[in-house]
């Protein structure tokens, strides 16, 4: 449905984002998940045709956004970062009017608003003011703008950013609800969000596309650097050899033990490739340890996401640095 | 076609109704009839107005010669109303962009099946007819005071002097329309707009004042010279051009302004 090839756009010298590549599938919803300006908004930004793209194409449902923009458009329902809305209008009649713009005929115009303010559960706000909506409210109508021609494509950039937990499981629902006969791609930098709506997920940063998989795979990728946490009671030094003695252990650390009974300690046992938990196990109870807890580390979506883009980071600024000492001997040199 | 045309109504409709919605436009209109019908009285009634003056002569039995006076009044009072309008007209268009700018709904536009141009010119339609219905009691006004002259005077006049107040008015507005999707603040829109209104002052002065063919050529750019034409009831072709013109210059410029405004975007 969505085909992104070889993306970039340059600000002057500056990348927004560079050579991102990416696909979704029809009745698929796509989490693009990075932190603050990392090229989320500017990506969608060439998408529904609001900014050209410096090099590559993006096509949506088989149309180029540049060459064939106005069909485009009229493919693709958007909701940017603030609602676009005319705070004098009332909810229906800010409704009509984008169905008008985006091309409804005038004989389904009230059918599809209806359908949208239904959709959203706006019937009772139906015609009041916008301006004296609640903020909740606003992201609602803001989605029903984006739905109100029935697009085959819907492109939410931070749906639920600035709502209360309420109002963003509303919100969320919503968004699952549309899923399956539209195709949804929604940006945020909110973990759980990814995690509970997305079939799947790409992450991008500083720009560039780090990983695109299912939170599930992504997960995955990581459960594998994990190890397990334990809580003994007894000796420190005695329990700390026992576990290292365990094939397949590579580090043992003591973790705080704040809030546990006395005598009692807590381990984090770090493993490698092979999954020894069994070992650990019969090992701890074989040499007499008193075992209160044993449970494997699983990794979070915060801990991949954490995990791709500091990896990122750390490249960059161990380069920073290198060039830095490099330059100061030539200052020396100068001086 | 037919979608070009329900997008321009769409976009005209929602424009007008912004106007009708809004507290400020409707202080701005009580100004302009307060002002308006306030010299009209003066005109009329003044001991110093024009009609006084030429009753005075009158009585004392020396009138040089035949004096049009409901057409000398037509021209003083039509001349006022296109000047207070240069006032005026700045706050209407100022924001016109910069509001969609300011609320984020500029994105909502651009981002539709429709083009800069659809856009720009259904927003004029909204301003301009905004505009015509500020203008309507003063006109009807006008039909009453205008009406009670003996012998009688022609309908057409007034007519051909609204036309040239509407012409004026379009081109202003469309000029204050770029300027307006320059920046995201209507006060410096407005302040701008002001600005043109008196370049465009100055340009009418300095060609009566300059004598030759440079006179000449200004005089013909001129949107005021080719206002008093109208306002003496003299309906030129070469003065619907040139308010043609600035009206497309105006659009023409909106269009490219909002187009480049995507690729500056950060």
């Amino acid at each position: 449905m969505i085909e992104v090839d070889q993306l970039s756009k340059s600000y002057g010298a500056t990348d927004a984002i560079r050579d991102v590549t990416f696909t979704v599938e029809p009745g698929e919803i796509l989490g693009f998940l990075g932190p603050n300006g990392a090229g989320k908004t500017t990506t969608m930004r060439i998408l529904t045709g609001y900014l050209p793209a410096t090099a590559g194409t993006a096509r949506v449902a088989g149309k180029d956004v540049h060459a064939e923009s106005m069909a485009v458009r009229q493919s693709i329902g958007y909701l940017p970062e603030t609602p676009p809305l005319y705070p004098e209008m009332t909810v229906e009649g800010f409704l009509q009017f984008v169905a008008r713009i985006k091309g409804v005929s005038p004989g389904d115009l009230s059918a599809r608003v209806t359908s949208a303010i239904n959709r959203c559960n706006l019937q009772e706000k139906r015609s009041v003011i916008i301006r004296k909506l609640s903020k909740g409210f606003r992201q609602r109508v803001g989605i029903a703008q984006a739905i109100v021609h029935n697009p085959p494509v819907i492109v939410l950039d931070e749906p639920t950013v600035g709502l209360d937990p309420r109002q963003i499981i509303e919100v969320r629902n919503l968004i699952k609800s549309l899923a399956g006969e539209h195709t949804i791609i929604l940006s945020t930098h909110i973990l759980p969000e990814v995690s509970m709506t997305c079939d799947r997920i790409t992450i991008i940063n500083q720009g560039r596309i780090i990983a695109t998989d299912s939170p599930e795979h992504l997960v995955e990728r990581l459960t594998g650097k994990g190890g397990y946490c334990l809580e003994l009671r007894g000796d420190v030094e005695r329990s700390l050899s026992v576990l290292r003695k365990v094939p397949g252990v590579t580090a043992v650390d003591v973790i705080d033990s704040e809030g546990l009974a006395a005598g009692h300690s807590r381990f984090q046992v770090t493993i490698g490739a092979e999954d020894v938990g069994s070992a650990i196990a019969a090992q701890v109870v074989g040499q007499g340890l008193e075992l209160f807890e044993l449970s494997r580390n699983r990794a979070t979506l915060e801990d991949v996401f954490i995990d791709l883009t500091m990896e990122e980071s750390a490249v960059e600024e161990s380069t920073a640095a290198a060039v830095s000492d490099e330059a100061v001997p030539d200052k020396e040199a100068i001086a | 076609m037919k979608t070009l045309v329900n997008n321009l109504l769409a976009i005209y409709r929602r424009e007008l109704q912004s106007y009708f919605n809004s507290p400020f436009a409707y202080v701005i209109s009580v100004v302009f009839w307060l002002i308006g019908g306030l010299f009209l009285v003066l005109v009329l009634f003044s001991p110093d107005g024009p009609v006084a003056q030429v009753s005075a002569i009158d009585q004392l039995g020396v009138l040089p010669q035949s004096v049009d006076l409901p057409y000398e009044v037509l021209k003083i009072y039509l001349n006022f109303l296109g000047s207070l309008s240069m006032f005026i007209l700045p706050m209407l268009s100022m924001g016109l962009y910069a509001e969609e700018r300011k609320q984020g709904t500029l994105e909502l536009l651009a981002t539709s099946p429709l083009t800069n141009w659809v856009v720009a010119l259904g927003k004029l339609l909204g301003v301009v007819t905004f505009y015509s219905a500020m203008l309507l009691p003063m006109f009807v006004l006008e039909l009453i005071v205008f009406g009670s002259s003996d012998p009688a005077f022609p309908t057409i006049l007034l007519l051909i002097g609204h036309a040239g107040l509407l012409l004026l008015a379009a081109g202003v507005l469309s000029l204050g329309m770029f300027i307006s999707s320059l920046s995201e603040s209507t006060v410096l829109a407005a302040v701008m707009t002001f600005g043109l209104v008196l370049v465009l002052w100055i340009i009418d002065e300095v060609a009566s004042a300059l004598p030759g063919p440079v006179g000449d050529a200004l005089a013909h750019l001129s949107l005021l010279t080719h206002f008093t034409d109208f306002t003496q009831g003299i309906f030129d072709t070469s003065g619907l051009i040139l308010f043609g013109s600035y009206i497309f210059l105006g659009l023409f410029l909106t269009a490219q302004s909002i187009d480049t405004l995507r690729f500056q975007r950060s």
